[in-house]
């Protein structure tokens, strides 16, 4: 006969959901959740609403561009070329002629995608192998932890510049793509690390253990009860990581390493009306300000979003 | 103490390594064969074959990363692809320019950035004049240092004429009159090239400074508030000192470590912010052969510049490292 080997917890996950069925004093009211808490203080930021405003006015640009830039951002006028700032183009045109608020009302769009979604894609790298380094700590965490490392013994900029070297910048989708891996290849090591020292206090917690002994699986523990409970740094450097990336998309731009024409973008218009800067000074004001505000904006937003959710870190 | 030191040069050294391999095999998978860039496309297979071998191109991987590590640890990093020059040297002709933009830049960053960064953390209860200081970081954090330099060069040199617009003044000679001795028999000639130098570093140390001011004053303010609200500073308070006395005996003194890391990082950051300063302002200089030499595709020269960026701050953080034993005793390493 063979023998039954000896199980620990008897309770699956679904059960455990479910099983308590002692008579537990019920809560009179549903208390608020950390985070709603934390909106709540955000609200009376007046920092941070000047952020928010800032942000969602560009994600509008963005999105409507097409019908905001009252022309094409790439039409060359060779007949009105360094026009100064008029009724017809309030910003002047370029060396090509091109209607300059177009192309900054355009250049929101490339900005704004690769710095959203070089954050994202950093977030979901960084954060699975910060948990994982964290959990389970021993010889997975100094491995991933030496990488992390290495990663960040290079300044960002340089990094940055080096992977775009190697990734050789191209025109359109894959040339975007190219940029947004560069930047979140370089921006991994925050989120590992940040999840990592985070992880390393909250798996001794007691609910950490309790979930231990009713036999729960580690990525259910991880996802489903350490996960949350780390989410208001995430949160925070996020945002923060956002306003970084969109600078360092700008500065590989302005390179020349970045974003590549026809592809409207404020670094590269920076870099291409520098060499007229000494006859048509104003072409490289209005590039260059789209940059600072937008970084502005998600700058005020993250500091607000700091001293809301985690008022330690302030 | 002496077990801490070796400790930290022994993990410094895989670290060095690492970098310097991920530097060599980025140059290696780069499209494009040097030789190519070197002599054109009109080359005929038996000149390149040529240069190929010359160049070492044609041995196994492994021999020429071991190469590289090699002549790299002895300074030698082959010759432009462009110029023919031996890279070492354009990198020892350019490096004064670069260190004198980031000692420049420091001196901008800590004359502003420490004194709002300490000023702000003091009068944190008062929103008059935290709130106005917090927003200046923030503004000095999210502005591009090319763009500030833009402006400053349309101010000051385009509107105003007060400044050069490109340049770096003339750095080799003052230091070619250091090491003749004609610092002494001509100094009026020396002071004069000093003056060129400083008017032509005044507004790319300013823009540099500026944006790095933000980052200082953040940290100094966040080291500021962690030592303020030690128990030493209350019984300081306690026992009667004047408020002045706390601050600059009691406090200051105990900035020191964080201050070291800030100094760590911050040289980091000046380093490849003169990359951009560099470009801006026409200004020779490390960063400025990087960029130029990645668009003329002269790997070597890139190579070499990415190199010794990436050892000057490895070596800085080793340093900064050591230092924290120097400043606090009570650090203990195991």
């Amino acid at each position: 006969m063979a023998i039954q080997p000896i199980r620990g917890g008897s309770l699956s996950e679904a059960e455990v959901t479910t099983a308590p069925r002692v008579a537990w004093p019920a809560p009179a009211e549903r208390s608020e959740s950390p985070l709603v808490q934390g909106l709540r203080r955000l609200r009376r930021s007046g920092t941070a609403l000047v952020g928010v405003v800032i942000v969602v006015l560009l994600v509008t640009v963005a999105i409507f561009a097409d019908v905001l830039a009252p022309q094409s951002p790439i039409a060359s006028d060779q007949a009105h070329t360094f026009a100064r700032p008029s009724w017809d183009h309030p910003l002047g045109t370029d060396q090509l002629g091109r209607d300059m608020l177009s192309r900054v009302i355009h250049g929101t769009r490339i900005s704004l995608l690769v710095g959203v979604s070089s954050v994202l894609l950093a977030l979901f790298v960084g954060v699975p192998f910060g948990m994982i380094a964290g959990f389970y700590g021993g010889r997975v965490d100094t491995l991933i932890m030496r990488v992390m490392d290495l990663i960040l013994a290079f300044p960002i900029y340089l990094l940055a510049i080096i992977l775009m070297v190697m990734f050789t910048p191209t025109a359109g989708l894959i040339g975007t793509m190219k940029v947004t891996g560069a930047i979140a290849i370089v921006r991994i090591p925050i989120y590992a690390r940040l999840v990592r020292g985070s992880v390393l206090s909250i798996k001794e917690k007691e609910y950490v253990e309790a979930c231990r002994a009713l036999g729960v699986r580690d990525p259910w523990i991880l996802f489903r009860h350490v996960l949350p409970n780390c989410l208001a740094p995430i949160i925070v450097t996020t945002t923060l990581g956002i306003a970084t990336s969109i600078i360092v998309e700008a500065t590989l731009s302005f390179l020349g390493l970045g974003t590549q024409p026809p592809t409207p973008s404020w670094g590269w218009d920076l870099k291409a009306n520098i060499s007229f800067i000494q006859a048509n000074a104003w072409l490289s004001l209005f590039p260059g300000l789209a940059i600072f505000v937008t970084v502005l904006g998600f700058n005020l937003f993250g500091d607000g979003l700091r001293d809301a959710l985690d008022p330690r870190l302030k | 103490m002496i077990n801490y030191v070796l400790r930290r040069v022994l993990v410094a050294v895989p670290m060095l390594l690492g970098a310097m391999s991920i530097v060599f095999f980025a140059m290696r998978v780069l499209p494009g064969d040097p030789c190519v860039a070197m002599m054109g496309d009109q080359a005929t297979t038996e000149a390149l074959a040529d240069c190929t071998k010359n160049l070492g191109l044609n041995r196994p991987l492994a021999v020429q990363y071991v190469d590289y590590l090699w002549r790299s640890v002895q300074f030698d990093f082959g010759n432009s692809l462009r110029q023919g020059y031996p890279v070492s040297e354009y990198i020892s002709r350019m490096f004064p320019h670069t260190l004198v933009l980031v000692l420049a830049a420091a001196v901008v960053a800590a004359l502003v950035g420490v004194p709002i960064g300490i000023f702000s953390a003091l009068n944190r209860r008062n929103p008059l004049i935290d709130y106005p200081l917090r927003i200046f970081a923030l503004l000095g954090l999210s502005m591009p240092v090319f763009w500030l330099g833009i402006l400053l060069l349309i101010v000051f040199s385009l509107r105003l004429d007060l400044f050069p617009l490109i340049g770096g003044g003339d750095l080799d000679g003052a230091i070619a009159m250091i090491r003749s001795g004609e610092v002494f028999t001509q100094p009026r000639d020396f002071l004069a090239a000093v003056a060129d130098v400083l008017h032509h570093l005044a507004l790319p140390a300013l823009a540099l400074g500026f944006t790095l001011a933000a980052t200082v004053s953040r940290l100094s303010r966040s080291a500021m508030l962690e030592v303020i609200s030690q128990d030493y500073i209350r019984t300081a308070r306690a026992k009667g000192h004047h408020e002045r006395a706390v601050v600059y005996k009691h406090a200051l003194r105990n900035m020191m470590v964080p201050l070291l890391t800030i100094i760590g990082l911050f040289v980091a950051i000046a380093l490849t912010g003169t990359v951009l300063t560099e470009t801006v302002f026409t200004r020779p200089g490390l960063g400025k052969m990087l960029v130029d030499a990645i668009g003329a595709r002269d790997y070597p020269l890139a190579q070499g510049a990415i190199t010794v960026f990436t050892v000057i701050i490895i070596t800085v953080n080793l340093v900064v490292d050591m230092l924290y034993a120097v400043v606090d005793p009570r650090i203990t390493y195991r």
